[in-house]
């Protein structure tokens, strides 16, 4: 059965205005150039992501969004020309899914 | 399209692939790793002096290399006549560019460090196991099997050297290390268009995993051996090497062939 209060939270959370993000280009250069400030390289396990970015699982590479991403958002992966969507993983960080 | 462009996120599916598989894409993706490099690395890039037996590993490593490149771009250049519409044909047409392009920096390098008939070299160092691999993906080429030869040459063959290249980048000397991450970076456009173009076939056509299958029940040994002799050639611990070994099966494992 759902707790109603996590469900109340949970509505709260979708209320919730979206945080935004200035992009700026942090020196990668694999897609057009006009493309370039929605990835970066990835720094490894210790690398922590913002809540506007998520890891792609195909090439390694970090997708970065103007806005604040949640479960069921798209995102594009440009370097591999992949389409992914966003899930909440079961340590409840977000990660993404290939879409084929 | 606009020079600054919104999300680009908010793309329609088809239009992203469009975008994406185009050769203009691919223009202006190379233009940033590529401009100012002469055979793959920066002409100010010192050349490291290196002792005998790694230079010698090196050479091996190298000569592997070009065989499986050539592998690459032979099997992408057949493919090109049975692509299933035109715009995967431009978009392998990239690829073919781009495996030359690897044959030739190899090349090169290989007669950098010294190697006066680069041919006879390859012959005398390659590994037996990529060669049958070599075989059985012109196999399917040949019998024009798509999707087996996008499973053989994008996911196993581009997967593998993707590791490969990434492993080997970490620990080699200045030049060879320009040359592979210069790479390593054309490869994220085949392994992404390979898993990609067959995770959608095998959605709409599910029957086609069986088959599939086979092909990576036969493939797997001399994948796995290839990878373990480069590894090991490159003196790549063998916690790495598991850690290498699990980006492949990740893919398998996501396009559901385990």
């Amino acid at each position: 059965m759902t707790d109603p209060l996590e469900t109340i939270q949970e509505e709260e959370e979708r209320r919730r205005p979206r945080q935004r993000f200035v992009l700026d280009d942090t020196g990668f250069d694999e897609v057009p150039r006009k493309y370039r400030r929605f990835y970066r390289r990835w720094k490894g396990r210790s690398d922590t992501l913002r809540p506007n970015e998520v890891l792609c699982p195909v090439c390694k590479v970090v997708i970065r969004s103007t806005r604040e991403l949640r479960p069921g958002d798209r995102v594009y992966c440009m370097p591999c020309m992949s389409r992914l969507f966003v899930v909440l993983n079961e340590d409840g960080q977000l990660e993404a899914r290939v879409a084929y | 399209m606009a020079e600054r462009p919104g999300e680009v996120h908010r793309l329609e599916p088809e239009e992203f692939l469009q975008e994406v598989q185009s050769f203009e894409f691919w223009f202006q993706s190379v233009e940033g790793y590529l401009t100012g490099r002469r055979f793959g690395h920066l002409p100010e890039t010192p050349e490291e002096d290196l002792p005998e037996n790694e230079r010698d590993r090196l050479i091996t490593a190298l000569c592997n290399y070009c065989v499986g490149e050539t592998a690459a771009l032979e099997g992408a250049s057949g493919l090109v006549a049975i692509a299933p519409n035109r715009q995967i044909q431009i978009f392998l047409s990239t690829q073919v560019v781009d495996e030359g392009r690897h044959l030739e920096v190899l090349l090169h390098r290989l007669r950098s460090l010294g190697v006066t008939d680069p041919e006879q070299e390859i012959q005398k160092r390659v590994n037996r196991s990529l060669l049958a691999f070599k075989r059985r993906l012109f196999e399917l080429v040949a019998g024009k099997d798509w999707e087996g030869s996008i499973f053989a040459q994008n996911v196993i063959l581009e997967a593998m050297e993707f590791s490969v290249f990434q492993a080997h980048a970490r620990r080699a000397d200045p030049i060879t290390r320009e040359i592979l991450d210069g790479i390593v970076k054309d490869e994220r456009r085949h392994i992404g268009f390979g898993e990609n173009d067959l995770g959608r076939r095998l959605k709409a056509t599910p029957h086609i995993r069986a088959r599939l299958g086979e092909i990576k029940r036969q493939l797997d040994p001399l994948v796995l051996e290839t990878f373990e002799e480069t590894l090991s050639e490159l003196a790549v611990p063998p916690d790495e090497r598991t850690q290498l070994g699990r980006a492949y099966l990740a893919v398998v494992d996501r396009l559901g062939l385990v």
